[in-house]
């Protein structure tokens, strides 16, 4: 990516060279002297009571250096919102790629062959894949002792359900009996997966009591603290360093694996190297897509109001909780949309299940929902007579609309982008009978969270920013320099980033929730602003001016109006005494009337949402069921655009991994719940030769209480509504829905030939 | 057993002991120490461990050291000329053609091979040439703009 | 047993190795994959088969094709005789996996691979293709529908190298196509494939192959549809009806990929648009190649 700067000329990302050249380095590049390989053994049932581990022959295999099973290591257990899982299994394995036990040995091969060797010993348990079904009096447990485990008091244990949430508004059973018109949808998505091209790699190397680790993760913070809870050390004894990422998606958020080789470093005193294949990477993450079962529920005056919306939700959450137990809240906050809806009932199960677990992938529970929902929203406009896009003209938020838990909206462009991405795909016009446009909305929150930077101006006037924030690949920590340059009248190529080391810099969200910019760039503009501070306090006694005379310019502090009086930057720098700091206020997120609300998890109400409009042109070959998408225009409303490349390259990348969602990304589970196509020839992403053309534009409306310089997220939205435009777009060739995502060939042709649902 | 060979990468040419099973992709990596070729997946799906075999993009991962003794391997560190970065690296940086970088170096392969073939070619070739490659992070746009741009300014 | 690893210079040199029990490799490309998704294990003794000058190269004849083993789906799609004569195979070759497969895979590994969802495998059915078998007894020509004999097995002796494919070449005003169903446009592997040759004297079909791929445990020819099609002017209801015959005898299975029931109404859909691009193309009319993308209704490559 290469970020225009102001003086238009072209600044080229840091991490640009590196990754063109094939110099940079990625955490499975990374080697260390008398290093042994891990490798893990996994379940061989997906639900069963381990009975006995005996790992003897695969300790007196030659070069094998270590051997860790949950007896070696602390009797503790992790997760966000309730705490129901050990790093390697403890009595009970729930999900096929469930950890028994850790091998390091000297090469990869021996330790293959010591992880096949351990003998386990198990009861199987009845196997619980329906996560619908799960709420059933006789359904077999996932967790038979849950309620002795820490959890979130909002947290809802009940059988198989983690949680139960739900989004009331006004008297939703009364208005719907005033409406007009009702329509019901049910939607079923499938799981799906968020495949970074860079399966995850570890390499742990202890020093004394102190630990470093280098792992491919999207949240270097959140892996510190869960080494040191689950090995009981102090946090200041875990050092977690992210070499070069090769994405992540959200399927490298949370604990993964970091402290399982950490362990086994230790037990083998010795650094240990874990390297996925792309199998593991499909099979023992905790962090795909869930699968959800929809049901909605809308009703209608003829005009077009939305007087009532009922939703039930079921959401497949797997066999732990992980970072994910807010997925059904959030879910049911996407049941609702961005619309004017005058009573609302939603209710959102997320249940257990003998399956991987899910969790944060690309705007968790969004485009699923969304793709429902958008789809349900046409129907409703098909009832009423109604041109779908003119339902939404009607009924989509504007500032000063009430949300689904009366949120009141500030200025919002949703409108906007709907009328313009109507625009660009000309939606008016006439096509021939295979094809057709459909059009979506979908909306997201952004993540107000703490951040914290230092810049450090060096004695020759370059300087060091210091960020907690991780580069997921998307530019937005690389775009970090022209910010400060900018701020401090400095080139950006003046500045190098030292990021990714939690023992560098203050803890950071990570790279999650679309916050880089919104948090992390808060704090860098702040400690900029600091370091401003100090060099307008330092020129003004240097000139003898004051402050407020003073301007920064071309790696000088001169005086306005007369440039000839200055002081270079590089000379105060070279006191050796500028260095600034800053975390920047977190905007508050916006209050809401949630009392009727069950199961509140932070997503009652949304800050500085982000709005989208996507439309999607596509041709339908009806006989096979074969979809292509054609274009996709795609109008957002992020707030100002600080990074307009970065920004763009966001929204191509999501609406690609959005049409594959659509179309032919599931993961497919058998009756045992183990997934059968863990592997990129039957879990197809988008080729090349697939991709649509994308035309893409901001709706820029500075926005309040958001990000700095009226900034809001931008790297999930993208997302969200592409698989409904395409599925509105399908149904509309059709004449028929398609209900269940993705929409492969096979349920295409099913829909269209009305063969089976 | 493993065997004497020859493997001659980016123009040096490596003395080096080969297991027969060993990958290509392995030996590049591991005995030779050139790491920009990335390993994506088992199935020959994604491209990311691309290098040219004479001239000939291949997926390394799938392919046996020993098949490459003596023959010329090329790989994204080969592509440069000292710090000169390509038209093509060039044109990747500045199109957006880039994020992770974790399917760059296969990207960088496979075009270079199309460019040789096609100096001029249409989004249509470009865009079959490079199915090869997965990508996750860009929808592809700013890389097939890159590879056309680079195509235009060489020709 | 320990790994050994050989070259062969000669075909002498492979058929002594392959006698000593080891297995060829050319391109590697189903081989190795194999062996790293866990499928089967990487043979313990290898003879790698791709530097035999002998094994290379098209020989174009009056009597037809002569397909050296180590031939590649690249030069496949870039002969013109092939594109001409032999389109079908050049409609499969084009679609193998992706650049990278084609630039490496060979023809010989494709037919060996004996999997029921090889592209070149139907064509070559078709066009009465035999392959040239090699051993210290002797050389034997072994005709394509002798060849599988299941999904991955040949009847073929693990001491007998393949050197080549024969062709014979068609009688002209003969068109032939293979069309694949594609989910993607590239990096496919085949759910349903048809290939059709048919022959025109005057107005009437005087020859037709139909083969079916991915619907059978091997790649086999289905003489109810040619016997419909033989005869017929070519007009839609004698293709929809060979389409039909053609779905009437295959046997899908249900997997990830697709059921057996969508795979069956497949068959049908895919057969015509086969029978129809070879028909069109005995015609003398233009369709693309790769036949798969031009017939989707013109889903191929919509962007200029």
């Amino acid at each position: 990516m290469a970020v225009g700067t102001s003086g238009g000329k072209t600044f080229i990302r840091p991490d640009g060279r590196e990754k063109v050249t094939g110099a940079g380095r990625y955490t499975a590049d990374l080697a260390s002297t008398g290093m042994a390989h891990a490798a893990f053994r996994y379940a061989d049932h997906p639900h069963a009571r381990i009975l006995r581990i005996d790992t003897t022959k695969a300790r007196a295999l030659p070069g094998v250096v270590a051997v860790v099973t949950q007896g070696d290591l602390p009797d503790v257990r992790f997760g966000g919102l309730v705490q129901d899982r050990t790093l390697f299994a403890k009595d009970v394995v729930r999900f096929e790629g469930e950890i028994v036990a850790g091998v390091a040995a000297l090469t990869e091969t021996a330790a293959a062959e010591a992880a096949r060797l351990i003998e386990v010993e198990y009861e199987p348990l009845p196997v619980l894949t329906d996560f619908v079904a799960a709420m059933d009096a006789d359904a077999p447990l996932v967790h038979s002792d849950w309620s002795s485990y820490e959890r979130d008091e909002q947290m809802v244990a009940d059988g198989n359900t983690i949680s139960y949430s739900t989004i009331v508004k006004g008297d939703a059973n009364a208005a719907m009996a005033r409406a007009d018109v009702v329509v019901k949808s049910r939607y079923e998505s499938d799981a799906s997966q968020g495949v970074p091209i860079e399966p995850r790699a570890v390499l742990a190397e202890w020093r004394g009591d102190e630990v470093t680790i280098w792992s491919s993760t999207q949240v270097p913070y959140a892996a510190r603290s869960g080494v040191a809870q689950t090995l009981q050390i102090p946090e200041a004894n875990v050092r977690v360093v992210v070499p070069l990422l090769g994405g992540g998606f959200g399927a490298k958020c949370d604990l993964h694996f970091e402290a399982q080789v950490a362990a086994l470093a230790r037990a083998a005193r010795r650094p240990v190297r874990l390297v996925f294949s792309r199998q593991e990477e499909f099979r023992a993450i905790a962090q795909r897509r869930e699968g959800i079962v929809m049901e909605f529920e809308t009703g209608a005056m003829r005009d077009g109001r939305l007087v009532a919306r009922r939703a039930r939700l079921v959401l497949d959450k797997g066999a732990y909780c992980g970072e994910g137990g807010f997925l059904g809240q959030m879910a049911a906050m996407h049941a609702c949309g961005p619309y004017v809806i005058e009573a609302i009932s939603v209710e959102s199960f997320l249940n257990y299940s003998n399956r991987q677990p899910s969790g944060s992938v690309r705007a968790p529970t969004a485009p699923q929902v969304c793709w429902g929902l958008e789809q349900h929203m046409d129907e409703v406009a098909r009832e009423l007579g109604l041109d779908p896009v003119e339902l939404r003209r009607r009924t989509l938020i504007e500032r000063g609309a009430e949300g689904p838990t009366r949120q009141v909206f500030d200025e919002i462009g949703v409108k906007q982008t709907l009328e313009r991405a109507v625009e660009m795909i000309r939606y008016d016009r006439d096509l021939p009978e295979d094809e057709a446009i459909g059009v979506a909305v979908g909306w997201w929150p952004s993540g107000p969270a703490p951040s914290g930077a230092y810049i450090h101006l060096n004695g020759d006037g370059s300087g060091t920013i210091v960020t907690g924030a991780q580069e997921n690949g998307s530019g937005a920590v690389m775009a970090m320099p022209t910010f400060v340059g900018e701020e401090l009248g400095m080139e950006p190529e003046s500045f190098t980033l030292l990021y990714q080391d939690t023992a560098a810099a203050n803890w950071d969200m990570g790279s999650c929730g679309s916050q880089t910019t919104f948090n992390s760039g808060r704090a860098i503009l702040a400690a900029a602003a600091d370091v401003r501070g100090q060099l307008l306090d330092a020129a003004a006694a240097e000139l003898e001016v004051d402050r407020e005379d003073l301007e920064l310019a071309e790696g000088q502090v001169r005086v306005k109006g007369s440039p000839d009086r200055s002081v270079s930057i590089a000379d105060i720098a070279g006191a050796g005494t500028i260095h600034g700091k800053g975390s920047g206020d977190v905007p508050e997120v916006p209050a809401g009337d949630t009392g009727g609300c069950v199961g509140r998890l932070g997503s009652e109400t949304f800050a500085a949402p982000q709005l989208i409009t996507q439309a999607a042109h596509v041709k339908v070959d009806r006989e096979t069921g074969v979809v292509r998408v054609l274009k996709v225009a795609a109008a957002h409303d992020s707030g100002v655009i600080l990074n307009r490349m970065g920004a763009d390259g966001q929204v191509t990348g999501g609406v690609v991994m959005g049409l594959g969602l659509a179309l032919s990304e599931g993961t497919v589970f058998d009756d045992d719940g183990r997934q059968r196509n863990p592997h990129l020839l039957d879990y197809k992403l988008v080729t090349c030769s697939d991709a649509p053309e994308i035309e893409i534009d901001w709706v820029q409306i500075p926005t309040e209480n958001a990000g700095p310089r009226g900034s809001k997220g931008v790297g999930e939205p993208p997302q969200v509504p592409t698989a409904a435009a395409i599925a509105n777009a399908v149904a509309k060739v059709l004449g028929r829905r398609v209900r269940q995502l993705p929409m492969t060939p096979e349920r295409v042709w099913a829909a269209s030939a009305e063969v089976g649902s | 057993m493993k065997t004497a060979a020859t493997l001659t990468v980016n123009g040096a040419a490596y003395p080096v002991e080969l297991d027969p099973h060993l990958s290509l992709l392995d030996a590049v990596r591991d005995l030779i120490g050139l790491t920009g070729s990335k390993e994506g997946c088992d199935d020959s799906e994604c491209g990311a461990c691309m290098m040219l075999l004479d001239g000939k993009p291949v997926n390394s991962c799938s392919y046996l050291a020993l098949q490459a003794d003596g023959r010329d391997v090329t790989t994204v560190e080969g592509l440069a000329e000292g710090d000169e970065l390509t038209p093509l690296q060039r044109a990747l940086l500045e199109h957006g053609g880039v994020q992770c970088g974790f399917c760059t170096p296969g990207m960088l392969i496979s075009a270079t091979a199309l460019l040789r073939e096609h100096p001029d070619p249409s989004e249509e070739d470009v865009r079959i040439a490079l199915s090869g490659n997965l990508c996750r992070c860009t929808g592809y746009d700013g890389i097939v703009r890159a590879v056309r741009s680079a195509a235009r300014s060489s020709a | 047993m320990t790994r050994t690893f050989t070259t062969a210079a000669t075909v002498e040199d492979a058929i002594e190795a392959l006698g000593s029990g080891a297995r060829p490799i050319a391109g590697g490309t189903d081989l190795v994959v194999g062996a790293r998704q866990g499928k089967a294990s990487l043979p313990e003794a290898i003879v790698a088969i791709d530097r035999i000058a002998s094994l290379g190269g098209i020989v174009e004849g009056e009597d037809g094709l002569r397909l050296g083993a180590l031939v590649t789906h690249e030069e496949i799609v870039a002969n013109d005789v092939v594109r001409a004569r032999f389109t079908a195979l050049a409609d499969a070759s084009a679609i193998v996996g992706s650049h990278a497969t084609r630039a490496h895979g060979t023809i010989g590994g494709n037919v060996m691979n004996a999997s029921p969802a090889m592209d070149t495998g139907g064509p070559l059915l078709c066009f009465d293709a035999s392959a040239r078998i090699r051993s210290t007894w002797g050389e034997r020509e072994v005709p394509l529908d002798q060849l599988w004999t299941g999904p991955g097995t040949t009847a073929v002796d693990p001491r007998e190298l393949l050197v080549g494919i024969d062709v014979p070449a068609p009688i002209p005003a003969t068109g032939s196509s293979y069309v694949r169903l594609e989910y993607r446009r590239q990096m496919e592997i085949a759910v349903v494939g048809v290939t059709a040759v048919v022959r025109l004297d005057g107005g009437s079909i005087a020859d037709a192959r139909v083969a079916i791929t991915a619907l059978a445990p091997t790649i086999r020819r289905v003489p109810d549809a040619e016997a419909v099609l033989i005869g017929s002017d070519g007009a839609a209801d004698g293709i929809a009806a060979a389409a039909r015959a053609t779905a009437a005898g295959s046997s899908p299975i249900d997997d990830v990929r697709g059921s057996a029931a969508y795979r069956a109404a497949m068959a049908e859909v895919i057969a015509g648009r086969a029978i129809s691009a070879a028909l069109a193309r005995a015609r003398g009319e233009h369709v693309e190649i790769p036949a798969s993308s031009s017939t989707y209704a013109g889903l191929g490559g919509a962007r200029a």
